[in-house]
This record gives structure tokens, C-alpha cells and sequence, in this order.
């Protein structure tokens, strides 16, 4: 499935059954390429990072988690970089480790069940994801 | 991949960003940073992005550059750029330096005066050849022509000695100099082959 998709979806708690959440943003990274923290918005406590990994399940209408404790804030430098969207990946240039650049992110594809990362698409080409070196702040650098 | 791949001047990599393989970008290159002899590249200087920029006081040094293409100078990790000092001790390094090397041949002749260095980009990064503001030896004297390197070069001194058969495969154009420098270095291999 797309980011372009899967974003803006409900996050719903299923100890309580309600909504406590929407899908704001996907974070990627490397060494396989993978979601591995979800941006939320419309979140009531202090948080808006979801690991990957506490997720009950990504399916086609919401996101569920076990009960809303699970929604946290910044563990590392890393992820306050995420929440601040330094690390937002959509839009962002790609370039090879050549130092060619291939054009902007214009959506992602990922395996709902794994959250693993497939593809990088740009408006010209699919880039497959394996391919990914790092992502940063200015660039997503895939291999040549 | 052959040297006619992604030919460059040197200088023209001023302004180019520096990213790390993390992509992160790491500042821009200010200058080309030219040995004291043999027009080999020590490094580079740094700048900050941006119009009022100052120049930073690590440099990029040759070893650490990962690839070069035309939106960006990748490096591995910035923690393998060093102070400006260690690259250039005792402002050996201007980049005026090169410019007063002269390129003779073994055989005796001064081509002329190095301006500026080829380097051949991507991931095999390597100098392949100089501009050279040529002399009267090469009978196109005042102008620019780029002169090919071999594999390897014996420098010492101010002067850059090549092989006499080099002023066979001068351009007078980057498009066509990548072919020349194939050319130039498959003839040396030969005529090694033959001794």
C-alpha cells in the first residue's frame, strides 16, 4: 500500500474501541528499509510517535493498537528528529551515492503487514526500496 | 567504466553540496585544495550553504570523498573530515599553486602551464588529465587544452613529467578528451607490453 493511502487513517484502541488517533506520517529507516515509527495527529495525551512494532494491526480502514499507553514521545535523537519531521520523507530529493540526484519522493510503498519498505517512487521512476544507503534531513541516498 | 565518463574540471565542483551517505548535507565545497607538486587533489575546502557563507575550518580531504556527480560530492561520515591545517601545512596547498606547474615531456618539451585538473567523477573517482594553457611546443600556444594523464604518474618538483606521446592525444574539448585519455593509456600499455 501507499503512504498516500494509508495516511490520514483512524487509529482506534482496541481495549476501548474508540478512535484516539489519525495517521499523520510514516517514518523510514534503512538496513532493510522498513516503517519503524508512525507520526499521529489528533492525539489527545503528550505524544505522537507509535513504533511499528506496537501496532496490533495496519489494516485498510484503521490502525489498531492494544490501549493508548502505547502512543509515546521522543526516545532518541533519532526519533525527536521524526517528530519534528525533519525526517518526512515524502518530498524529499533522492539522490545516489554517485551524487546524481533522481528527483523527489512523491509516495512509498510498504507491506502493511511487515511495514517493510518496497518502493521509493519519484514522478519519473520506481526505485526499489533495497537500494536504500541512509536518509537524512536533506536527502535519501540510495546505491547506484 | 572508461575514463570518457563524467569528465570534470575540478573547479567546477565549487558550490557543489557535500552529503553524507546518511543524507545529511554536510556544507558545500569552497575550493579545490592541489598538492604542492605532481597537480594531484589533497582535498577540498568547506563552506556553510548559504549566500553569506564563511569558509569552515575542516576540510574535505581526497580519501574520504565516496563519489562525485553532477548535484552532489558524496562522503562516507563526517567525522573523516579533518582540519584545514592537516590538508594544506603551511599554505602549501593555494589553489594558485598548481598553476605554476609546468608540464614537460620525458623527452624534454614544456607544454605549458596547469590550470586546472580533470577528474573523472562517480564512485572511481580518479585525475585523468590537466588543462593546460598550452605553449608553443603544442602549436595551439595561449590556448586551453587538456593533456591526458597516464595510470600513474612520476612527479617530482615543480614539474609534472609525461610521456612524450601524451601531446598525441590533446583536446581541445572536454566531450571529446575522455576518449583521448582511453586512447593515450591503451598506447602506454602497448608499448609496455612491446618492451
Amino acid at each position: 500500500m501507499l503512504f498516500s493511502e494509508a495516511r490520514r487513517r483512524d487509529v482506534v484502541s482496541t481495549d476501548t474501541a474508540t478512535r484516539v488517533a489519525r495517521v499523520d506520517g510514516f517514518v523510514v529507516a534503512a538496513g532493510p528499509a522498513r516503517v519503524v515509527l508512525l507520526r499521529l495527529g489528533k492525539v489527545a495525551g503528550e505524544g505522537s510517535l507509535l513504533s511499528w512494532e506496537d501496532l496490533e494491526g495496519f489494516g485498510p480502514d484503521a490502525a489498531t493498537i492494544a490501549d493508548v499507553s502505547v502512543i509515546r514521545t521522543p526516545h532518541d535523537e533519532m526519533e525527536k528528529r521524526a517528530d519534528s519531521r525533519e525526517l518526512e520523507i515524502m518530498g524529499k530529493r533522492v539522490i545516489t551515492e554517485r551524487g546524481d540526484e533522481l528527483g523527489n519522493i512523491t509516495d512509498v510503498d510498504f507491506d502493511l503487514d511487515t511495514g517493510a519498505v518496497t518502493t521509493f517512487l519519484t514522478r519519473k521512476e520506481a526505485i526499489a526500496a533495497d537500494r536504500l544507503i541512509g536518509h537524512g534531513r536533506y536527502a535519501v541516498v540510495v546505491s547506484t | 567504466m572508461t575514463a570518457s565518463d563524467r569528465l570534470l574540471r575540478a573547479r567546477e565542483l565549487t558550490g557543489r553540496p557535500v552529503v553524507t551517505l546518511g543524507g545529511e548535507l554536510e556544507g558545500e565545497i569552497k575550493d579545490v585544495v592541489f598538492e604542492r607538486s605532481g597537480g594531484r587533489i589533497a582535498g577540498f575546502t568547506l563552506r556553510n550553504p548559504g549566500l553569506f557563507s564563511r569558509a569552515r575550518k575542516d576540510s574535505l580531504p581526497w580519501e574520504s570523498v565516496h563519489g562525485v556527480g553532477r548535484d552532489a560530492v558524496m562522503i562516507r561520515d563526517p567525522d573523516t573530515l579533518v582540519p584545514t591545517k592537516e590538508l594544506a601545512p603551511r599554505k602549501q596547498a593555494r589553489k594558485a599553486d598548481v598553476l605554476r606547474d609546468r608540464v614537460l615531456t620525458d623527452n624534454g618539451r614544456d607544454l605549458g602551464k596547469v590550470i586546472d585538473v580533470v577528474l573523472q567523477g562517480g564512485t572511481d573517482l580518479e585525475v585523468v588529465g590537466y588543462e593546460v594553457e598550452a605553449s608553443e611546443a603544442l602549436g595551439t600556444a595561449g590556448r586551453r587544452v587538456f593533456i591526458p594523464l597516464p595510470d600513474t604518474v612520476a612527479v617530482s618538483g615543480e614539474n609534472l613529467i609525461l610521456p612524450a606521446a601524451a601531446t598525441e592525444f590533446v583536446s581541445e574539448d572536454l566531450a571529446g578528451f575522455g576518449a583521448a585519455v582511453d586512447q593515450f593509456r591503451a598506447r602506454l600499455r602497448e608499448s609496455q607490453e612491446e618492451a
